[in-house]
Formats: C-alpha cells, structure tokens, sequence
C-alpha cells in the first residue's frame, strides 16, 4: 500500500525543499480562495432570480474579482505542486477572455459557434446565436410540436465574419457619436454607406457552401426543384425585448441559387436608416446588436393572416384575427383590407364579432421569384377568408402559445395548401399588458362560482389557469403528460421541468416557494401554488379547474371572468440586457465540467469554466499536500497515516506537529492515538452510537456505515483515489476536507485554552446529485449549525458556518457536534422527500444530538475514545 | 382598488445612470402607487427638481457629470423636506457615512433585493402619510 503510494508520485521531484509549514500556509490559501470563488460565483448566480436589482457595474465589478482569485488561485497552487501548470493558466486566461468578449458584446458575435444552425435544433436557450425571433419558433415547433416552416438559421457568427472586414468595422462606432450629435444626415449617410458596402462583400467561403449545402440538404428532401425560401430577419432582440417590427427586411419565395445574396440583403437591412434609428432611440448599444437570418421553406398559404391574442381596444375577454386569401405579408404591411373575426379567449371561443371586407386580390408567389398580387374571383371575394374550424384551430393554438410564453402575443400563421396550420412568427405584445393586467388584479374573486379550496398553501408564480387536473406520481405520469393539463402532485420536483412547456398550472400538497421547482416554474411563468397540503385530496385526475395563482383560489370548472386574466407580469426582466449579459457571462464560469476525478478528462486542459478550474485544483491540492508530506517525510512532518477505525473513513492524517500518538512512520494510525483535540471530537461524533437508535428513521448503525463505506470503497479501489480525504492535524488544529459521495465538507478549526483564538470554519458543498435533495439538506444543515450558535451563510448548496471565540470546552462539544452532523445529513439524503422534511430532521438531529449530549459527562477528556459502534461490519 | 388622487401619491424621482436600474425600479414604485419620474443623467434630473416637488429622490452616486453627492446636497439644501435615498455600487464606510452626514434617509448598496428597497419607500410613505399598496413585487 505505502509502496504503491510512494510509486504513484515517483515522477514528483520536489526542486526545492520548502518547509512544510510554508507550503501548508499555501494549501490552506487555496482553500480560502476556493471558498470566496465558489461564494462569489453563488451570489452571481443568485441575482439571475429576479429578486434583485443589479447593473452593469456589477456584472464587471464582479467578472474581474472572480478572474483576480482564479489567477490568483493557480498561482498558489503553482507553488503548492512545483509546477508551471501552464495549461491552467491558458484556461483561466481563456475563461477570461471569454468573459471580457462578453462584456465588450463582441460575445454576441461569437467567433465560435456554428454559422448554420437546422430550426430543429433551435431553443430559447439559442436566442444569443439566432435572435429571438428563430429562437420563439424553434422553441415551438420543438417543445410544443407546432407547425413551422422547416429551415435552418445563418446565425450570429455568421453575422460577426461578415462584418469583420475592417471598411465595414471601423465605420460601426461612428453611428453612436453622431446620434449623439443628433447629426441625422450624418446617420443617413453612414447608414447608406454600411448597407452598400454589405452588398458588396463577398461571403466567406465556407459560409457560402454551407449555406448552399443547407438549401440543397432541404429541397432534396422536399422533392427537388420548385423548392422556395422565406428568408427572414432574426437580429437579437428581436421579437425580444423590442420588437423592431417591420425594421429588418424579409424575402419571400427565394430561389435556393439566390439565398445567399438574399442572406446579405437580410443583414444590411439591419444597417438601414430607419432600424438604425430605431435602435439608436431605444439605446441599443452598436456591439450587442447582430443579425442571425432565418432560411425557411416558403409555405404558399391558401389563407393567411395576423392573430391578437388580446384585441387591442376590446375587452381583455376577446382576441382578433385578421386574414386574407393568399400569402401573409400583405397583412403585415397593411396593404389590403382584411377580414376580422373576433373571439372570445376561452374554450369554446364563441365568436363574438365578425367583419368581412373586400378581398378582391391576393399575394402569391411569383413564379419569375419574389411574390405577385393576383385577382381573386369575384365569388371568392366576399366569402370569409377562414372556416369555423379553421378559427377553432388557430384560437387553440394561440391560447397554448399565450399560456406557453405567459403574456399577450401577435402570431403570424398561414394556412398551408393541405389544410395544416403553420406559425410563421410570435410576437410579445408588451403594450397591452400593463392595461390587462391592471384589468386583472382589479377584478375581485369570484363570488358566484364554486370554489374547490382558497388561501391554502404559498403562491410561486401568479397567473390564472383553466385546464383538466393531471395527477403525476411518477415519472411515467410525466412521460404521458398531456398539453395543457394542469399538474397536481404530492410533492414538488424539479423533474417537472421536463414537462414545464406543457403545463397550465401547478398545484401541490407540499413543497416551498424557494425550491427548485418553483425556479423553474417561475422562469416558464406557470401559475403555480405549492404546500396546499389537500390539493392531491380535493382535485381529482380529469376535473375541469381553473386556478387563480394570483387570489390564491381554485375553482370548479372553467370560470370565464377569472380567466379573462391574463396570465403576466408586466416586466420581464428577463427583457434587460444586463440579466442576459450575466447570464452569458455565467455561461464562461458556472458549469462543471469536470466531475469525477476518477475520469480520463478530469485534466488541466478539459477546464471550460472557472468551476471547472477550481474544482480540479481543489482536488489536486488535497492530493498534492499528501504526497508532499510524503516526500518530504518525518523531517518536515509526518507521512500521511491512514486512520484505522470501525468508521471506514479513508482518511489519511498528516501529523503537522503533536496531533497523533505512535511511530512516525507507522503507515497507520488508529483513533485512540489522535491526539489532536479538534479531531478526536470530530470523531467522537462521527461514530456516536447512542444517538443513532433515537431517530425515527429506519437508521441503523450498520446501513449507515454502509452509506459510508459504499462510497469509500469504490473510491478506494482505484489507487488514483486515494487521499481524498485528507486530515492535516496538530494539537489545538485541524483541517479537513471530507468527500463522502461528490458532496464535499471542509472543516478548520483551531481549539485551545486562549478563547480569542479559537475558531471553527465549516463548509458543505453538494455535489451532482438531484439539484432539490441537495439544497435541502443544504437548508437542514443550515437550521442545525445556526441552533448551535454558528453565523450561516447558505448560497444554494454551499453552506458556510463560522463559530469564533468560544471556550474550549464548547468549541470541542461543536466539533462533535459537526461529526454527529455529518454522519447524520449522509443518512438523510435518501431520506428527504419535501421540503416541510427539512424543518423535521433539523430538529430530530438536534433533539437527538442534545440527548445525548445531556447524558454526556462535560468533563470528559480530549482523549476519551468514543464505543465502539454497536453493529460493527 | 381606488386610484388615489395624486396629491395622496408618493411622488417620487429616481436618477441612475444604468437605465436597467429604472427600467426595474419604476414599475415596481409605480405598483406601490408611486407617481415616479426617472432620469439618467444628473442635470435632467436636477432641472426637474428645480421645477418640481418630489416627497423622495432615489439617487446613484457615482456618475457621469455631477455625481450623486451633490445631487444629494442640492435636495437637501433646497428642499429640506424631500427624503433622499443613496444607492451605490461603489458602497464604503465613508460614502455611507458622508451621506448621512448630508441627510441622507437611507444608503443602500447595489445590488439590493428589490423588496428591500420597497420596504424602505413604503417606510417613507409612512412617515409622510400616504397610503402604500402592501402589494410585494415579485
């Protein structure tokens, strides 16, 4: 065992010797940079909730801390391993470019990134590389399986090698400074300047062939010639926060041949006075504005038109629907008059109104390209554009996508030759909803219809919601999710994001507005309500409800005047561009990549984030500090000892000075020679029999052993894992950090006779595992370490507790404490189902842990050993 | 819910330099039943107050122009009455100091949880006697 210890590092020259107590004072570094890296990056991620208001300033203020103690933390470890690490150093230099990329918006133009994206591969989560616009149709077609015109997007990396040439770049920065001026002409001929030189830039070649080859991909599918493309406009924002409607150019019935040229024609218009202007108005800065170019099949509709979901000027209650014979851009452009049919919002959208106009001609496509009025026959003329069933159908699907993107919509849609619905373009109306919204909260509940229950539980996201109850107990039920159903469930579950685009409302008996669950359902905007405690009781599989999140009623049936709501919040701050500016951001620090040790990428050169970055150094660190004291053997410190206990630990102690009893070089240590105070109390707790049998859990000391054992087992069973867990111990000091499963706790301590110098630094960071579970218990060890006096800092699954300048004697009851602790959250992680859980095992842990703290005799000393468990292995 | 008249209202002016900060403080005041004005740059914002009468003034510090200190002073000194609420991304011991010491009524540092400042204009509404919806932002 030693020898193979000793063989693993026998590439491991130490240049230098440094003393043990140096290079310690550099491990310890590490792991307080690690602690203020991985807080930092929680209290970022923390203000993406809505909650708070932040600015750009912070955003930058907070980038360039994070980089700072990333370079920093390298460099420490630099010293701590004796190496140059150069490849570390080139990822966090490139995480940090990445991040300056985005903060200059030059991240908008990626350099990265496809420059064709197929529609099918298209989410909201795209709207960076695609715009908004492609990004809203993506996320139907593929979530909600709507009906779009098939295509590819020419994304915004596409757009940045356009623009790159230095006669199109260097002219860009101008158009702010002569706004500025308020030098309109000046703007005018800058504009018309940019646009022409557009023109006449050549694509780049590959962009060109990738291109041809997407168009030829899809008319081979789509039976060869004949095949036309909409190729449409998709800058960012689009559609988004503004909607820069009618600004951007849109060719219709393109030939494959030309639909690189359109490309460019589409990206100039972007450079057109008038969205320039626009734009300018609106304060969009020149760098976080690019151009990604829908290509999609020309869908030649039979009838076509513009949906309102709320009728601008009419009651909340009715959405309008204008449409013509033929294409649809002539009602875009309001270039002939139009039907109107007015409808009412809810099932079965009775018609309320209809006016019928003139269609004496219609857009088509023009065979030559581009598109054609033609005459319509005069019997046609005065016959309604759509069919009742035809109206059933859009006014359904406009409902699901309103619900889908929680507020007020215009929808482009054509009616294709066959019969099929297609969705061109969804729109926001972000005019209409403060008024309807207003109309909303003004409206008092409902006094005539039944109510099923009220005022029960916690409101998560408000909003009214009408559909037929869809009980989900499993993930079967979640499998067999029905579009529009309203979900009722025991318990809340982030796995219900699986189904969040189909999903009305939610309803359940427990859970808490804090929970994961809740995030998500607040970021679809589903009315939600959790911790009813009789929801699964009172609403049964198939019945017909509406819920008001917003009164905090469910009612029977559906209730026309409650559902006359609409179900928004009026600011979307997911619109400012500082939320997506931190969330791109985000994108080059949160993720990990680099999960299990064990792997073949967990390597320097696999860093993608400054996560990635220091959790491999936090890894390395502990592993480094082992072999160091290895190497540099009894003259500097102890060799690593591993602990030999009943709790099968796989633990290795380093002696840094009178923490253990017995020979130096004794590969072994057992528990009763820890003579190290903070240790021997620590694992005093750890294997605390009596308190154990108190717990109303199915918790024996044998399976709780084995929870233990189980992880360490396999871990151990690869050398390469060994020394994961690592004690560095003195008399009055320890510093341990604990892996048990991917969950990670770093104690350190200092307990001694001197009350001033005493403290306790305690943290617990989950892991991988099911995001709720861990911040639950998260949450439980939180309620524990603030009962025993610790301050407590949560931020997500991190948990930070600091205990100062107690007395000994209670400093050493804490770490027992903390023993007892850890053992006991091990237990429970199977165990916690809810969130009302949590509050529960905190005080059975502390209930217990008291007990048996009051059997206790205080006066026992450091050294007293603790039983042996009562079911040993 | 009755639309109070504005004489009851809260009127009150916010100047930032980052529009986000007032593009998401408006709505929020204006939902509480604030009558609410919002100003970027310094000068705007201070020709306003000259013509008008505002019970609060949320103000940044740092700035472009003439910086929030001075606003402050110019609020104060001109309209003793009007609260001034300091919000700062450049938050120390000594600008919180210094702007108490001016007549600040509140220092908050950015960023804040949007509920804390609600909280702290409800507070003023109190003080004056005007009637804030107890409505929570989300």
């Amino acid at each position: 065992m030693r020898l193979a210890f000793g063989q693993r590092f026998a590439f491991w020259r130490p240049r230098s010797r440094l003393p043990f107590a140096v290079l310690f004072k550099k491990f310890q570094s590490i792991l307080d940079r690690n602690n203020h890296i991985l807080e930092k990056m929680a209290d970022m991620g923390d203000k993406l909730g809505g909650e708070y208001v932040f600015d750009r300033h912070y955003i930058e203020h907070s980038a360039e801390e994070l980089s700072d103690m990333v370079f920093k933390l390298v460099s420490d470890f630099s010293l701590l391993n004796r190496e140059k690490n150069s490849e570390l150093f080139i990822a966090s230099e490139t995480v940090r470019q990445g991040i300056a990329a985005e903060l200059s918006g030059k991240g908008l133009r990626r350099e990265l990134g496809p420059r064709i994206l197929p529609l099918a591969e298209i989410g909201l989560e795209h709207c960076d590389e695609v715009g908004s616009k492609l990004a809203n149709l993506g996320e139907i077609h593929n979530r909600l399986g709507l009906n779009v015109p098939e295509g590819f997007a020419i994304t915004t990396a596409a757009f940045a090698d356009l623009v790159a040439p230095s006669a199109i770049a260097e002219l860009l920065p101008q158009a702010a400074r002569l706004w500025q001026d308020r030098d309109e002409a000046g703007l005018r001929r800058l504009a018309a300047e940019v646009h022409q030189r557009i023109l006449v830039t050549p694509l780049p070649g590959s962009l060109a062939s990738a291109i041809d080859s997407a168009c030829r991909e899809l008319t081979k599918k789509h039976g060869g010639s004949g095949v036309r493309f909409a190729v449409r406009s998709s800058a960012t924002w689009e559609d988004g926060g503004s909607s820069f409607a009618g600004q951007h150019l849109t060719l219709l019935n393109v030939p494959p041949s030309q639909v690189a040229e359109a490309y460019r024609s589409v990206v100039a218009s972007l450079f057109s006075f008038a969205a320039w202007r626009y734009r300018l108005e609106r304060g969009y800065e020149e760098d976080e504005t690019a151009m990604a170019v829908g290509c999609q099949l020309l869908v030649e509709g039979t009838a076509s038109g513009v949906l309102h979901t709320c009728a601008p000027d009419r009651p909340s209650e009715s959405m309008v629907i204008e449409s013509i014979w033929g294409l649809c851009a002539p009602v875009v452009g309001g270039e002939c008059a139009t039907d109107a049919f007015i409808l009412d919002r809810i099932p079965p959208y009775r018609s309320l109104a209809t006016t019928l106009a003139a269609k004496t001609r219609q857009a088509t496509a023009d065979p030559r390209g581009g598109t054609c009025w033609q005459e319509v026959a005069t019997e046609r003329q005065h016959l309604p554009s759509l069919a009742p069933d035809q109206l059933q159908t859009l006014a359904e699907t406009a409902m699901t996508l309103e619900g889908f993107f929680k507020r007020p919509l215009q929808i482009e849609w054509t009616f294709a030759t066959g019969g099929d619905l297609t969705v061109l373009q969804v729109r926001p109306l972000s005019r209409w909803t403060s008024r309807l919204a207003e109309d909303g909260r003004d409206s008092a509940p409902q006094a005539d219809a039944t109510v099923v229950f009220a005022d029960r539980g916690v409101i998560v996201q408000c909003g009214v919601a009408t559909g037929r109850v869809v009980r989900v107990d499993s993930d079967r039920d979640l499998e067999r999710f029905p579009h529009g159903g309203i979900l009722v469930a025991r318990h809340t579950s982030p796995r219900y994001s699986a189904v969040m685009g189909k999903v009305r409302g939610i309803i359940t008996d427990f859970g808490s507005s804090a929970g994961h669950m809740a995030t998500i359902a607040r970021e679809f905007r589903v009315p939600t309500v959790v911790n009813t405690t009789i929801a699964t009781a009172a609403l049964h599989d198939g019945d017909r409800v509406t819920l008001d999140a917003t009164h905090n009623v469910v009612y029977e049936g559906e209730v026309a005047t409650v559902t006359g709501f609409i179900p928004i919040e009026e600011e979307i701050f997911e619109d400012s561009a500082e939320y997506r500016l931190l969330r791109r951001v985000l994108r080059h620090v949160t993720p990990l990549n680099l999960l299990a040790p064990q792997s073949e990428n967990f390597l320097p050169s696999a860093c993608r984030t400054y996560h990635d970055i220091t959790r491999y150094i936090h890894e390395k660190a502990v592993e480094a500090l082992i072999h160091l004291s290895d190497n540099h053997g009894a003259s500097h410190s102890s060799a690593p000892r591993k602990l030999t206990a009943e709790l099968p630990l796989g633990l290795l102690v380093i002696n840094a000075g009178d923490g253990l009893d017995g020979a130096a070089d004794d590969p072994e240590v057992s528990v009763e020679q820890v003579t190290s105070l903070p240790l021997a109390a620590l694992l005093a707790g750890l294997s605390t029999p009596g308190m154990w049998s108190t717990m109303p859990l199915s918790v024996n000391l044998n399976s709780f052993m084995a929870s233990f054992t189980r992880t360490f087992t396999t871990s151990l069973a690869g050398p390469k894992d060994i020394g994961r867990n690592l004690a560095v111990v003195m008399r009055n000091y320890l510093n341990i950090n604990l892996r048990l499963g991917y969950h990670f706790t770093t104690i350190d301590a200092y307990i001694a006779d001197n009350v001033n110098d005493n403290y306790i630094y305690f943290r617990f960071l989950g892991g991988v595992t099911e995001l709720i579970r861990r911040s639950r218990r998260a949450i439980c060890i939180a309620k524990v370490l603030e009962r025993y006096d610790f301050r407590v800092e949560t931020h997500g699954d991190i948990v930070l507790g600091r205990l100062k300048k107690q007395p000994a004697e209670r400093m050493r009851q804490r770490m027992t404490m903390l023993g007892a602790l850890l053992g006991f959250t091990r237990q429970l992680d199977a165990q916690m189902h809810s969130d009302s859980d949590v509050a529960h095992h905190a005080e059975v842990f502390i209930k217990a842990f008291d007990d048996h703290s009051a059997g206790d005799d205080h006066d026992h000393s450091v050294r007293q050993q603790p039983a042996p468990p009562a079911h040993s292995r | 819910m009755t639309t109070p008249s504005d004489s009851s209202r809260l009127r009150l002016l916010i100047l930032d330099d980052e529009p986000i900060v007032c593009k998401r403080l408006k709505p929020a005041l204006q939902k509480l039943g604030c009558t609410v004005e919002t100003f970027t740059d310094s000068a705007s914002a201070l020709a306003r107050l000259g013509e008008s009468a505002f019970d609060l003034v949320i103000t940044d510090l740092k700035m472009e122009g003439l910086d929030g200190m001075k606003v402050l002073t110019e609020v104060k000194s001109s309209s003793p009455a009007t609260r001034v609420v300091v919000i700062t991304g450049f938050a120390t011991m000594e600008t919180a100091r210094e702007s108490y010491r001016q007549g600040a009524f509140d220092f908050i540092a950015k960023p804040f949880r949007l509920g804390d400042l609600l909280d702290c204009v409800r507070r003023i509404g109190s003080e004056l006697g005007k009637d804030l919806s107890q409505a929570t932002a989300k």
